[in-house]
């Protein structure tokens, strides 16, 4: 058997009780709309200003992520293989995480970490 | 195809583990639908142990009020069957979209963890994690990467201000603690030389000193703090943090839609507690009886003994499961500053120096006993 | 048979997940499609037995890349009214360009790539019995390739301080000082 098929399987369920869910809010309730109901909750007071813009550290989070994540990524490899490489694997690993980590000094040197 | 062709299929090999694998779904599937009600339930009573009051005891059939077990039925039939209000302005086909993002990739994740080792049935090895491929518990990681859409999506299309920041928080959060959690498994590939959970769970053995929490504590302390970061419990709830921003990125959902983001929340919890179960204290290992023993104890029944071992994950899964209850009522919450530095600053550091340090001792080991 | 057939079905939901993609007058429709996109692509490697690089698909371009894009488009929000602004200036020469580019890369296929059947010494039988394929794809990372892989560090270096050098601009030291300057000017 595929090993794969079961994952399909997990997903279509998932995918159809996820659905079935969200379809029973939309059928099994009453359904009473009106303008105040549906405002967008903000505590009872009436709504204020635009949407907001977000601020860019999140952004800076997100990229950070990708590339201590790609780290991760050869680090899996890397363990997967330790036994079989012994020391020199080691040696390998210690250049790699070397040079990345002083991509993270630099990363918190800069302050880059700060959120304020 | 005639009649006997199809009757050979269904007889051959293949068939028996399709059936069987859609069987071990369902049962994990069934399970985790349990999750929810029970759960609510801890939480609404543990608090009131704390606290010195009775916490929800009234419903029940009659006279018999089960310590109010069946609030969460309740609880459940009122989700339904309450008015869904959708806010305007919502973006209408992602609002409806979210909630099921959530569900498939809590379930995919559930179905990855080992509940049982290998068990023969008809002749057929068929093993007792529904999902288990080549890569191990790198799909679980995969997975629950996914499980950040969920919450994006539902915050960006509910227009509100509290739901947008929610789950920008949230999210933030949860890809900021997933480096530090695959760090601190990282250890246990070195020691165990697999990505295979259920290897790793044969590998630690029944007896607590061979575990994986004494044989890397320090992963077992990083992955400890993940688990709550990663699903956004307390102390690490800023993305719900209901005194500031109401209820997080699920603000505007209600009725079903609510309880699917809550059953995969809890799903979530479910997934994290079973999986520090069975990496760092021997999975579905009973303490102190060698599966060998245990075999022979169930009467050369391996499904029996199975069964003894999956209901032993479940009970080391329940306790962690108690421990984020008992947490959210013991710990304040976390500044959002506070949480990133933490993140960043203290785990991923310390996370790649556990990595070397184990790494050094493996090695030091391997070199010593080669010779 | 099965291969082919899991090849087409998969190739086809994922050119039509792209076609949506690019359509798509809604940046984050856009995005949830390409989320789909990336997913069939880990479908594609997996049904080629590539299991290391279907699961890293996920990990990294499902669950990192597009986050971040997440990110950035709810960053700028932009109303549904200023999307609209945006409009494709010719798109019969973009019609003509995909047209063109499909038949080349067919007719490519066609006149270079023939299926011929024969397999090389990495099968995945082979690579299965030497001890998976996570495994094996790490031996070849780290011996074959190991000044690559070495190379990638500097690579990962160079994007962290690029990213910080662009997304943080540069404040006075502290807010102490920043304020004794403007209280020394003003």
């Amino acid at each position: 058997m595929n090993p794969y098929l079961p994952v399909l399987i997990v997903l279509l369920l998932g995918v159809g009780l996820g659905g079935i869910l969200s379809g029973l809010a939309h059928f099994a309730g009453p359904r009473k709309p009106n303008r105040i109901k549906s405002e967008p909750y903000e505590c009872g007071v009436p709504i204020v200003g635009e949407r907001d813009k977000m601020s860019v550290k999140f952004y800076l989070t997100a990229i950070l992520f990708i590339l201590f994540d790609i780290e991760t990524v050869f680090l899996y490899l890397w363990a997967m293989t330790f036994r079989e490489l012994g020391w020199f694997g080691i040696g390998e690993i210690v250049v790699f995480l070397a040079v990345l980590f002083a991509g993270y000094v630099y990363v918190v040197k800069r302050g880059a970490l700060e959120w304020d | 195809m005639g009649l006997t062709d199809l009757v050979a299929l269904l007889s051959s090999d293949a068939a028996i583990q399709i059936i069987a694998s859609i069987v071990k779904i369902l049962i994990i599937v069934v399970l985790c639908l349990q999750i929810p009600p029970v759960m609510v339930w801890a939480e609404r009573r543990a608090p009131a142990m704390m606290q010195r009051r009775k916490g929800p005891n009234r419903v029940g059939i009659g006279k018999f009020r089960l310590y109010g077990l069946l609030q969460s039925a309740a609880d459940a039939v009122k989700l339904i069957f309450k008015e869904e209000v959708v806010p305007t302005g919502a973006n209408k086909v992602v609002y409806h979209i979210a909630p099921i993002f959530s569900v498939f990739t809590a379930f995919l994740v559930a179905c990855a963890i080992p509940y049982g080792n290998d068990i023969t049935v008809f002749g057929q090895q068929i093993s007792l994690s529904p999902i288990r491929l080549d890569v191990g518990f790198l799909f679980i990681l995969a997975m629950s990467s996914l499980a950040v859409y969920g919450v994006t999506l539902a915050g960006w299309a509910s227009n509100n201000k509290y739901s947008l920041l929610g789950s920008l928080r949230a999210s933030a959060q949860m890809i900021s603690y997933e480096i530090p959690l695959g760090m601190s498994l990282i250890p246990l590939v070195i020691i165990f030389g697999t990505l295979d959970l259920n290897k790793m769970v044969i590998a630690q053995s029944a007896f607590p000193w061979s575990w994986g929490v004494v044989r890397a504590p320090i992963s077992f302390f990083l992955f400890f703090i993940c688990m709550f970061a990663e699903t956004n419990r307390s102390p690490f709830d800023l993305a719900e943090g209901e005194s500031e921003l109401v209820a997080g990125f699920h603000t505007e959902y209600n009725s079903a839609k609510f309880a699917a983001f809550f059953l995969s929340e809890y799903v979530a919890m479910f997934v994290l507690s079973a999986l520090a179960a069975t990496v760092f204290f021997g999975g579905w290992q009973v303490p102190f009886v060698p599966y060998d023993l245990l075999l022979k104890i169930a009467f050369g029944l391996d499904w029996l003994a199975a069964l003894v071992g999956f209901l032993f994950l479940l009970l080391k899964a329940g306790f962690f499961m108690w421990v984020y209850v008992w947490v959210r009522w013991t710990l304040p919450r976390f500044r959002y500053d506070q949480l990133m530095a933490l993140g960043w600053k203290f785990m991923l550091p310390i996370g790649l120096f556990n990595l070397l340090i184990t790494a050094l001792v493996v090695a030091i080991f391997d070199t010593v006993t080669r010779h | 048979m099965s291969q082919e057939l899991l090849f087409y079905s998969f190739a086809g939901l994922i050119a039509l997940c792209s076609v949506m993609v690019v359509t798509s007058r809604n940046p984050v429709i856009s995005a949830i499609f390409l989320v789909g996109d990336l997913f069939l692509l880990a479908g594609l490697y997996a049904s080629m037995e590539a299991h290391f690089i279907a699961a890293i698909q996920i990990l990294v371009y499902a669950g990192a890349i597009v986050v971040l894009f997440m990110f950035v488009i709810m960053l700028l929000n932009l109303d549904p009214d200023q999307r609209s602004q945006v409009q494709i200036a010719a798109p019969e020469v973009g019609v003509l360009a995909l047209t063109v580019i499909a038949f080349a890369v067919v007719g490519g296929m066609l006149v270079f790539g023939q299926p011929t059947g024969v397999s090389g010494e990495m099968t995945a039988e082979a690579i299965n019995s030497a001890g998976g394929n996570t495994f094996t794809v790490g031996m070849v990372l780290y011996t074959k390739y190991l000044w690559p892989f070495e190379l990638a560090s500097m690579l990962i270096m160079l994007a962290i301080i690029a990213s910080i050098v662009i997304a943080k601009k540069d404040r006075p030291k502290s807010a102490t000082e920043g304020d004794k300057r403007r209280l020394a000017h003003g």
